[in-house]
């Protein structure tokens, strides 16, 4: 059986009395996409940092591919390719010359011509010799990303990837995951406060506050689970809501404008409110049901303790 | 990996424009010094020898480009230092200041070899500024000044021969790259404690120049510190031109400026493998 690409179990990092990550437990299968979802300040960072060894944990164990982080770092991190929070390079040299540094310190055999090739795939190919101080945000994200994958590692670790880019960028970043994953059998870490990226890339997902995972899961079962959000677009609002009251569901009224009613319900209700609303004769122009990564989100860092 | 991560920390190091100040002050300063010793350096001698004028006969090239040199040699005191932690105090605060700790941690490198590579290539620069200076200073001294004897006064007039000065330049020269080494080492660890490169470097200086004004304060309860501060070692290389060397006050000397660049080097070690990259 093939080990988890990240294995976390039960992970502390105290700074004095503030505990930024708090018994945190975790499992990444190899090949899958992995969305690292919470709030600011939730400690998806320090989690990061510690998967690679950047600060030290206060207790707890990481392992990745089945080898304990603290014994076996540099074996590790040859396995690793990583964006931290900002993209930051050595701005008095070039995009090549960052890369072929980075390249040689990586333990891999990279040559000029990966590094060229790379360069294409992040669309930085015609700006391989300038230098980096001459780059937007954006710009040193792509390049950022480039020296991520530059050593071909299995396990790719992003932290935000897409902070900074333009909607194309954002969109060709997203496909670069997605073709890594199914194309490259790469495991990707994607830590994100872009929900809707999560929601399109990943396979599985966990979200964090205060350290602890707050719910863990497949993405799609996740986003199924628990009320949807429900709007009825009508133009006899009033009718309709009597009509709604009426019924024996276990739905709730969120608020209602002239023509719109939006509503809390379980998915399977949707269909019996049709139902009472069609035989009461009420015109629906529209009937939407929401569940977006970004509502669950919310209702699950607002809950918990 | 060792080799690599040195060879990547040089190339670093020479890509920056601040490394070139220290050769660029040192190619400008001792041109000037040697001119200006060749055109009015026999007033500078005459005015130093004044007093034993009166009683001996100087004759031949006393102001030739040896003296110039041992003359130049006393002004590393005042500004190599200062040249020395400009890269020093940033090789490791400039990784926290650019960000850049989170590319190379996160490499397959043990954080001790990068901190040996970055010693390492810290090491190198400092030891090229000295032998610039004096490839500069001899080779530029020689070519216009000529050759000759150096009339070395301390507490002793010593005349040392032409045939009898090379192996204690060369000596010289070795002690003197072990001093700013000391400095950068010193530089180089503090660095490590720190984000920005300005706190290095003005730190280092504060304690040459505070270790010398106490060193100069003629107090008897400094008596104990005062052998331990490595500025009362720097120039430990004016007793090779004693005659006879006095090699215990050189061995000496030595002792202490090493065993403070071990100390500084390990200690950074032990700084950097508990740090938190935070930056």
């Amino acid at each position: 059986m093939t080990a988890p690409a990240i294995e976390i179990n039960d992970l502390h990092k105290h700074y004095g009395a503030f505990h930024a990550v708090d018994g945190l437990n975790l499992r990444v299968s190899q090949g899958d996409v992995y969305g690292f979802l919470g709030p600011n300040g939730a400690g998806k960072s320090t989690t990061i940092r510690m998967m690679l060894s950047l600060i030290r944990p206060t207790s707890g164990t990481i392992k990745l591919f089945g080898l304990d982080l603290h014994n076996n770092r540099n074996e590790i991190l040859r396995r690793i390719g990583a964006i931290v929070e900002r993209p930051d390079f050595y701005n008095y040299l070039t995009a090549r010359r960052n890369l072929e540094l980075l390249g040689r310190l990586s333990g891999a055999d990279v040559s000029t011509r990966s590094i060229d090739h790379i360069l294409g795939i992040v669309g930085l190919a015609s700006r391989a010799s300038s230098k980096v101080k001459t780059f937007s945000h954006g710009m040193k994200q792509r390049l950022g990303i480039a020296q991520a994958l530059l050593h071909s590692p299995d396990l790719i670790v992003l932290d935000e990837p897409t902070t900074g880019l333009d909607p194309q960028g954002m969109v060709d970043i997203r496909d670069l995951i997605l073709e890594l994953a199914a194309d490259h059998k790469k495991t990707v870490f994607l830590s994100s406060h872009i929900l809707p990226e999560v929601e399109l890339t990943a396979s599985r997902m966990v979200i964090i506050n205060r350290g602890k995972a707050v719910v863990e899961g497949a993405v799609q079962d996740l986003l199924n689970a628990g009320r949807l959000k429900v709007t009825i677009e009508t133009t006899e609002v009033t009718r309709a809501l009597e009509i709604i009251r009426a019924t024996p569901l276990t739905h709730h009224i969120q608020s209602h404008t002239d023509d719109k009613i939006i509503m809390m319900m379980e998915r399977d209700e949707i269909a019996g409110i049709v139902a009472h609303l069609s035989a009461a004769n009420i015109p629906l122009s529209a009937v939407s049901p929401v569940r977006s990564l970004e509502e669950y989100f919310i209702a699950l860092t607002q809950e918990a303790p | 990996m060792i080799g690599t991560a040195y060879r990547v920390e040089m190339s670093k190091v020479f890509s920056k424009w601040r490394t070139f100040i220290g050769f660029i002050a040192i190619g400008a300063l001792i041109p000037v010094v040697v001119a200006a010793m060749g055109i009015e350096g026999g007033q500078y001698l005459g005015f130093a020898t004044q007093a034993l004028q009166q009683t001996f006969d100087f004759t031949g090239n006393l102001m030739n480009g040896y003296t110039v040199s041992y003359i130049i040699f006393g002004m590393l005191y005042v500004h190599v230092p200062f040249l020395v932690t400009l890269v020093a105090g940033e090789i490791l605060a400039g990784e926290a200041t650019a960000g850049t700790y989170r590319l190379l941690l996160t490499r397959p490198l043990s954080r001790g070899t990068m901190v040996t590579a970055k010693f390492l290539a810290t090491l190198t620069y400092t030891n090229m500024l000295v032998i610039f200076m004096a490839a500069l200073s001899l080779g530029l001294g020689v070519s216009l000044l000529g050759t000759g004897e150096v009339v070395v006064i301390r507490s002793q007039i010593t005349i040392i021969a032409e045939n009898d000065l090379w192996w204690r330049f060369a000596l010289a020269y070795g002690f003197a790259a072990m001093s700013m080494t000391t400095v950068a080492s010193v530089a180089f660890m503090f660095s490590s404690l720190v984000e920005n490169a300005i706190g290095p470097i003005m730190t280092t200086m504060a304690i040459i120049i505070v270790m010398t004004i106490v060193s100069a304060i003629d107090i008897p309860m400094f008596d104990f510190v005062r052998p331990l501060f490595f500025t009362n070692h720097m120039n430990g290389w004016k007793f090779l031109f004693d005659d006879p060397v006095n090699w215990t006050k050189v061995y000496t000397s030595a002792g202490v400026l090493l065993t403070h660049i071990a100390g500084c080097f390990v200690a950074t070690q032990i700084i950097m493998r508990r740090k938190d990259i935070l930056s």
